[in-house]
């Protein structure tokens, strides 16, 4: 379970994150969505323990990520938006150091490795250095390395992010077996139609505040109720830009 | 859950290193060959000094004795202020700004695991070329005394906790300047501390003149000599502790206070850094994280002096753009100032030289340091062009997509960036030359020839670094570490060889006329005809390497896939 309580992160004057609070209990695939600049990835970067929060509280599975940070990240996987990988490491390296960071055991190791990049269709790739990989293969990668663990709980931004329409099938596939089996998941992003099809609940934030959060129907009925998709709803909660205005640009 | 102690956080260097050398690259071979053999003379030229200078004090038994105990404490404190320094920008870069640290940090790996490993990181990076010129001077030290393998022994266990104690002190004051700035404003301010440190320490050494120690009127007595040798020694400083274990040991003995004052300190030093690191690095690390806020120069008089200036549009976008990157990135200019300083410093020193007291400077020899001064503007140009010229087309990076996809050809990139590249290497070499043969005072013929030969090396020096710098471009790499690629280390070797033959080339006409002018003796049917084909040939090769490079570097472009 993921819960943060009134996060507030202010960098000087500027309050990036004002007073989130969000509740992620066990199975659920929570989408958080906003405009870029929304303090999305800030939100989830303070969760994941990167970032000191200037107020409030963040618990992942009942444990404070201030004064309990290891336990806190022990039972997290965190997928962050542009992640680090060490280049010059092969895939099999990269995550066998990976589970030895979580306290996965040697016997252990081995064999969980071979299972997640099985998984991730990344076994031919298990002894090639990573960075021959091309971009969604580091992508899948990292998903290796988050699951590795086993996590109850798992913070992702945008995971979706150049993935061809296979990789993208299998993500979702994975998020959605991991939910199944009662992991929570706090997903960032910006592909509306990802977020309808597997998110069961969905916060929209904006200015560093949640502005709207129910399931796909409720946040749906806050559009106009003329359209099936998010989109115009998410348009018209956090204001886009009008036809009027490309045409001009356009011209 | 299996905790792992710190050190296998170290395992992905090591096994990066491990799968580096199994995959060796292009021109790693020749590289290792060149800094090899560069790094080895270097150390052979150590052992022997030291062991050249100890011995020759062993001749003054007491007083030696006496010179040598001293000389280690100067040594030992030399390197301590080096080491305090070069910790406090190392762990800004350990501790702060790797980019490992945001899987590191985000891992459930407690901060004191995370600090053993990223600080004995910092001392290993802070102090291996301290460690490197430390070894063959102890070495020579130790041969020329006849030590026995006691003295080796100690130098590991002094040198060690010498090498802990600064960079310790080093990495808080890193933590309290990332926990007062953002880590990426502290590293601004920390570029520019050290500029400010080695500038300083120029000026202060041109200050004390050491030209007046040769003059025996100016020697103090004795005992004024050896108090100045004596003051700057506190027994409180490590540096000492060091020296006189050291000393001990090379005497046959054992200095156990001195060495334990080292080891305490050490270990009191790392625990006391490691309780600060607990309670304030990961406010200092998150503060890192944000982004500084922007606070640059806009630059608009180089828009209004771009616009001024006879360039097409896309020339006179390629050339502001390259600039302002340039002037807002202070690890980059602030290497130029401190290459000026030591120009300057170059300057001042001809400047300073009488040269119509010193009896055997004669007219030849005086002219004949005109040429000197040319290979050393060479030099100078070749450094600069391989700092700041050959990384031009690596410095794209990323971003060189936008300058393939637009309709600018590959050619007039690089053409442009040859301009930009020219025009201060030039300024600035042909100032220097032609300062210090004013201050020499040598024959205007070979002023203005010394002059011309620095045009037609900037040429040829710009031209190859540009040249070479398409042909092996880092797109991904650090623009200010492409000097070390092979690329960088290719044109440094083929730079030496063009300054050697330019100054031949240009050298021997000039020398047949001097001693034509002093001697009165007439030319000879040869050397009428040769003097002016060396000279014609000079510039043909530096023409050659000039349009060649950038032929070849366009077409490296081009081919790129």
């Amino acid at each position: 379970m993921i819960a943060i309580e009134n996060l507030v992160k202010q960098y000087g004057r500027f309050t990036a994150v004002d007073g989130v609070s969000l509740e992620v209990p066990p199975g659920e695939i929570h989408g958080f969505l906003g405009p870029n600049g929304a303090g999305k990835t800030t939100t989830l970067r303070m969760i994941a323990g990167l970032l000191k929060p200037t107020g409030g509280r963040v618990l992942v599975n009942g444990h404070d990520i201030a004064t309990e940070p290891e336990l806190a990240k022990q039972s997290l996987g965190f997928i962050p938006d542009r992640p680090f990988i060490y280049e010059k490491l092969t895939g099999g390296e990269f995550l066998r150091f990976h589970g030895g960071l979580y306290g996965l055991g040697e016997p252990e190791i081995g064999d969980r490795v071979r299972e997640m990049l099985e998984l991730f269709e990344l076994s031919r790739w298990e002894h090639e250095l990573v960075e021959s990989f091309s971009h969604g293969m580091k992508q899948r990668l990292v998903m290796c390395a988050a699951f590795l663990h086993r996590p109850r709980a798992v913070v992702v931004d945008e995971p979706m992010v150049g993935l061809d329409p296979r990789g993208a099938r299998l993500i979702k596939d994975v998020f959605r077996r991991m939910a199944e089996r009662g992991v929570a998941i706090l997903m960032s992003t910006h592909t509306l139609e990802v977020a309808q099809e597997m998110c069961d609940r969905i916060s929209i934030i904006l200015k560093g505040q949640i502005i709207a959060r129910g399931t796909v129907p409720e946040i749906r009925a806050m559009g106009d109720g003329h359209d099936d998709h998010l989109t115009a709803v998410f348009l018209k909660l956090t204001g886009g830009s009008g036809l009027q205005e490309i045409d001009e640009v356009v011209g | 859950m299996n905790v792992r102690a710190f050190p296998y956080l170290l395992l992905p260097h090591l096994w990066a290193s491990r799968n580096r050398a199994r995959r060796r690259e292009r021109g790693d071979f020749a590289r290792g060959v060149l800094f090899g053999g560069i790094a080895l003379i270097v150390f052979a030229a150590l052992v022997q000094g030291s062991y050249w200078l100890t011995g020759h004090l062993l001749d003054y038994e007491e007083l030696g004795d006496y010179l040598l105990r001293i000389g280690l404490s100067w040594l030992f404190l030399t390197f301590l202020s080096f080491l305090a320094f070069s910790g406090i920008v190392t762990a800004l870069s350990t501790f702060f700004l790797a980019d490992d640290l945001r899987l590191l940090v985000a891992s459930p790996v407690a901060t004191r695991r995370l600090f053993h490993a990223r600080f004995f990181r910092t001392v290993v990076q802070a102090s291996w070329m301290v460690v490197i010129f430390v070894v063959p001077i102890l070495i020579g030290i130790g041969w020329a005394r006849c030590a026995g393998p006691r003295f080796y022994l100690t130098a590991v266990a002094t040198v060690v906790p010498f090498a802990v104690i600064p960079v310790a002190a080093g990495t808080v004051v890193t933590l309290l300047l990332v926990n007062t700035f953002p880590a990426r404003r502290a590293r601004d301010i920390l570029m520019l501390m050290g500029l400010l440190f080695a500038a300083s320490l120029v000026v202060v050494l041109r200050f004390i003149r050491p030209e007046q120690l040769l003059r025996v009127e100016s020697l103090p007595d004795l005992t004024d000599f050896f108090a100045t040798l004596q003051s700057p020694i506190t027994p409180l400083l490590p540096s000492f502790w060091a020296g006189e274990t050291l000393f001990a040991s090379l005497a046959g003995g054992a200095d156990v206070t001195h060495a334990a004052a080292l080891w305490t300190t050490a270990l009191a030093s790392v625990v006391l850094v490691g309780a600060a690191n607990e309670r304030w690095y990961f406010s200092g690390y998150s503060r890192s994280q944000e982004a500084p806020k922007a606070r640059f120069t806009h630059f608009r008089a180089l828009d209004s002096v771009a616009r001024a200036l006879p360039l097409s549009t896309v020339r006179r976008q390629l050339l502001v753009k390259d600039l302002k990157i340039f002037l807002r990135d202070v690890s980059q200019w602030s290497q130029l100032l401190l290459l000026m300083a030591l120009v300057l410093l170059y300057l001042y020193n001809f400047s300073v030289l009488d040269l119509q007291r010193i009896p055997y400077m004669s007219g030849y020899i005086k002219n004949v340091y005109a040429f000197v001064n040319l290979g050393m503007a060479g030099f100078v140009m070749a450094t600069v062009a391989v700092r700041f010229v050959f990384p031009a087309v690596s410095s794209e990076g990323s971003a060189f997509w936008i300058i393939r996809t637009s309709p600018l050809s590959l050619r007039d990139f690089l053409w442009s960036k040859f301009w930009t590249g020219l025009v201060p290497v030039l300024a600035l070499t042909e100032m220097l030359t032609v300062a210090a043969n004013q201050f020499l005072g040598i024959d205007p013929l070979l002023k203005a020839m010394s002059a011309i030969a620095i045009v037609l090396m900037s040429f040829a020096l710009v031209g190859l670094a540009t040249g070479l710098g398409a042909r092996y471009p880092r797109f991904g790499a650090d623009p200010s570490q492409a000097a070390g690629s092979y690329g960088g280390v290719a044109f440094m070797v083929q730079a030496v060889l063009f300054i050697i033959v330019i100054i031949a080339l240009v050298g021997w006409p000039s020398s047949v006329y001097l001693l034509h002018q002093m001697r009165r003796a007439p030319f000879t049917p040869a050397q009428q005809l040769l003097m002016p084909v060396s000279l014609l040939a000079a510039v043909g090769v530096s023409l050659f390497v000039w349009l060649a490079s950038m032929r070849s570097g366009v077409r490296a472009l081009e081919g790129m896939g």
